[in-house]
């Protein structure tokens, strides 16, 4: 399988090396798929004054039909999140040394590290100093991970009170409705600008990445593109001897086709999205 | 309605009066002359060169009158004071109708017809909108002033531009020029036309027969003061309802209310006069919120921070919109204890669609400022924080990211000059 010139996780020479495992890209599959809908069913109501809301509620079915995609969604994200916390439960089980899943190079945990990284990465902005080297998470992926963390629970929590009002009624006064609305329609306005925009930005679309990276569905990326965008983790892993355990064939290509497609897609719907809402906001 | 069930016994008493006074002379007779002699006789008419003329109606065939209102008078009834020489010299050509339609003459005299009659001279008389010859009861289906009929016949005016341009002035001219085009199109025209309902309101049910006047003169029934009471002859038990509500004149204000110093709206603020649609239309319900909001502004713009008001106008019905909550005749101040959004009576207001709504689930705001730190603190603080966290996220990321490309910009610049000054 030849690199493809469009995909940042096939650039400069292999081999290939696992990066995420079928859980990993299996859950991300589903965020994708969720929160694209939950996104384009929910919004248009956020923005019901917009001159695209009607359009794209006609779109998705009509309010009925918005309303069973983004409760089916939320099921879907609700899976996702307990399925992680269900795969960290088993991940803590089965590692002997339990400190290194949240503490360390490898932890996803925001650590003092991270901090220096950011003034790091601000003077390197400035001409001040190199760019900070990464381990296997980068502070903007530890804040994206942490970001859907702290937004499923705060968005879902809301959600389930404006899903169920008459039962929460039960134990919370009804203004709390008007509570969860602000706090629902703003955290997903949140996280709907912040995916599309930053971590788009971040992922696919700043120099060196541009048009697309599948390695979150392929699961594997180059050496050099390892090197360039992990080389703490690159180092450890050579350091370590644990390089050859880890080294991965091609994609298929069909796997390459269907995460392209998928990716592009994706990205798709999500700068028309962005579009729309900034739309709705100068509007 | 009132001025067709008035005509019925005016007509039948005149009729009554004029048939004795007039019994004794043949039909068709004027005293010692035979007025069919000429005018039944088409081609006498003819040959004086006046059939196809406007004077036709010169040629008064013997059956003219039969199965008419005026079935048992005679010619001399109405054109009285013929001598039987030729060329006739009459001294009055036709009787007035108030002669014995006295109470619609009178009517006639008080309306805009007879005032631009007089002044400009060719608004109508009682033979414009009758006829002359074939006059029949209102009741009867060949009369113009028959309920299917109505709507056409003043259209012939009505829906003349030239006419409209004439006499009407003002805010009237816009609602003369949509009247006719919008009538036949609302529930009271597509009654009388497609339902063939002929109880269904036509022009002279709201705008009287006789005594038309505009809506700005204090008598006319189209008067803002007296529409309640018009529509309310058909719709009485709306009328009934509506008149004790806080729309009503005689009801409280609220204060505080954001339509405390607002006229009171009448039936055709919310339903329009010409185009009024069933109200149990998706149409109507979307619309009549935006009705509603022209006097209640701030309930109108915060019902649109909740989820019925986003749902509403993304133009879906299937959500509370302002009468169903308010009722939509009933609605009355959230002080007063009749009021649906009494609070001893929202638990069963909010259940009619939320079933179990309890007293805790009625402690939603449906009318929500979170921006008003001094009504709804409660809201304030997480609408605050919200907006905050959405600014500064966004506010550091978007710095991060502009940075972030004038910094490659830079790198890619200074590896291209690097690459070229390392060819030679």
């Amino acid at each position: 399988m030849t690199p493809h010139p469009l995909n940042a996780s096939d650039r400069g020479a292999g081999p290939y090396l696992w990066r995420f495992s079928p859980i990993h890209r299996v859950l991300h599959v589903l965020i994708i798929v969720s929160f694209l809908g939950l996104a384009i069913t929910g919004l248009p109501l956020r923005f019901a004054y917009a001159p695209w809301g009607r359009w794209l509620m006609q779109l998705v079915g009509g309010v009925v039909a918005a309303g069973l995609i983004h409760r089916v969604c939320a099921i879907i994200t609700f899976g996702y999140f307990f399925a992680h916390l269900a795969y960290v439960t088993k991940l803590l089980l089965k590692t002997p040394d339990k400190k290194k899943i949240f503490w360390g190079p490898e932890s996803i945990v925001p650590q003092p590290k991270d901090l220096f990284d950011v003034i790091a990465m601000f003077k390197w902005f400035f001409g001040k100093g190199p760019q900070p080297r990464f381990d296997r998470f980068s502070y903007m992926e530890k804040f994206d991970y942490m970001g859907v963390f702290w937004g499923v629970a705060i968005i879902g929590t809301s959600g389930l009170f404006l899903w169920f009002p008459t039962f929460f009624a039960r134990l919370f006064p009804g203004w709390v409705f008007n509570v969860a609305t602000i706090i629902h329609g703003d955290e997903a306005l949140l996280a709907t600008s912040f995916i599309f925009t930053i971590h788009f930005f971040n992922v696919h679309f700043r120099p060196g990445k541009f048009p697309i990276d599948t390695v979150i569905f392929t699961g594997r990326a180059t050496t050099d593109y390892m090197r360039e965008e992990h080389p703490l983790e690159y180092e450890r892993l050579q350091r370590d001897g644990r390089m050859k355990d880890l080294v991965a064939p091609p994609a298929s290509a069909a796997a390459h086709l269907w995460s392209v497609t998928m990716g592009f897609i994706s990205l798709g719907v999500g700068v028309t999205v962005i579009v729309l809402v900034l739309w709705a906001l100068l509007h | 309605m009132r001025m067709r069930a008035l005509m019925r016994p005016l007509l039948i008493l005149s009729a009554a009066a004029l048939g004795g006074a007039a019994r004794a002379p043949a039909r068709g007779q004027a005293p010692g002359v035979q007025c069919a002699k000429c005018h039944a006789n088409r081609d006498f008419i003819a040959g004086k060169g006046r059939l196809g003329q406007p004077d036709s109606m010169l040629y008064v065939p013997d059956t003219t009158l039969e199965h008419t209102a005026h079935a048992s008078l005679t010619c001399a009834a109405c054109h009285r004071g013929y001598d039987a020489g030729y060329p006739h010299h009459a001294s009055q050509i036709v009787v007035p109708c108030r002669t014995c339609h006295e109470q619609a003459g009178n009517d006639w005299d008080a309306s805009i017809h007879a005032a631009n009659a007089a002044t400009k001279g060719d608004a109508p008389s009682c033979v414009a909108c009758h006829g002359n010859h074939r006059i029949y009861s209102a009741k009867d289906p060949r009369s113009p002033t028959y309920p299917l009929n109505v709507a056409g016949m003043c259209g012939r005016c009505h829906g003349d531009a030239r006419i409209i341009g004439r006499y009407f002035t003002g805010p009237d001219k816009l609602q003369a020029r949509i009247a006719t085009v919008q009538f036949p199109k609302s529930v009271h025209g597509t009654a009388l036309t497609d339902a063939g309902l002929i109880v269904s309101a036509t022009c002279s049910d709201c705008h009287g027969a006789h005594k038309i006047l505009p809506a700005d003169s204090a008598a006319s029934s189209v008067n803002r003061a007296n529409i309640p009471a018009t529509c309310g002859r058909c719709h009485a038990g709306i009328a009934q309802v509506f008149d004790a509500s806080a729309h009503s004149p005689t009801y409280p204000r609220t204060p505080g209310a954001s339509a405390a110093k607002k006229d009171r709206p009448v039936c055709s603020d919310c339903h329009s006069a010409h185009a009024i649609v069933r109200a149990d239309q998706p149409r109507w319900l979307l619309g009549v919120v935006a009705e509603c909001g022209s006097c209640h502004e701030r309930e109108y713009e915060t019902y649109f921070e909740t989820y019925h008001g986003q749902v509403t106008q993304l133009g879906f019905g299937l959500v509370a919109k302002c009468s169903d909550c308010h009722t939509a005749h009933d609605m009355r101040s959230v002080t007063d204890p009749k009021s649906t959004v009494y609070a001893t009576n929202l638990t069963a207001t909010c259940g009619r669609c939320h079933a179990g709504a309890n007293a805790g689930f009625v402690k939603y705001y449906a009318h929500p400022d979170p921006t008003n730190l001094g009504k709804y603190p409660r809201l304030f603080w997480p609408w605050a924080f919200m907006t905050g966290l959405l600014v500064s996220v966004m506010a550091f990321f978007a710095l991060h990211t502009a940075l972030w490309l004038m910094r490659s910009f830079i790198e890619y610049r200074r590896a291209r000059q690097r690459a070229h000054g390392s060819k030679p």
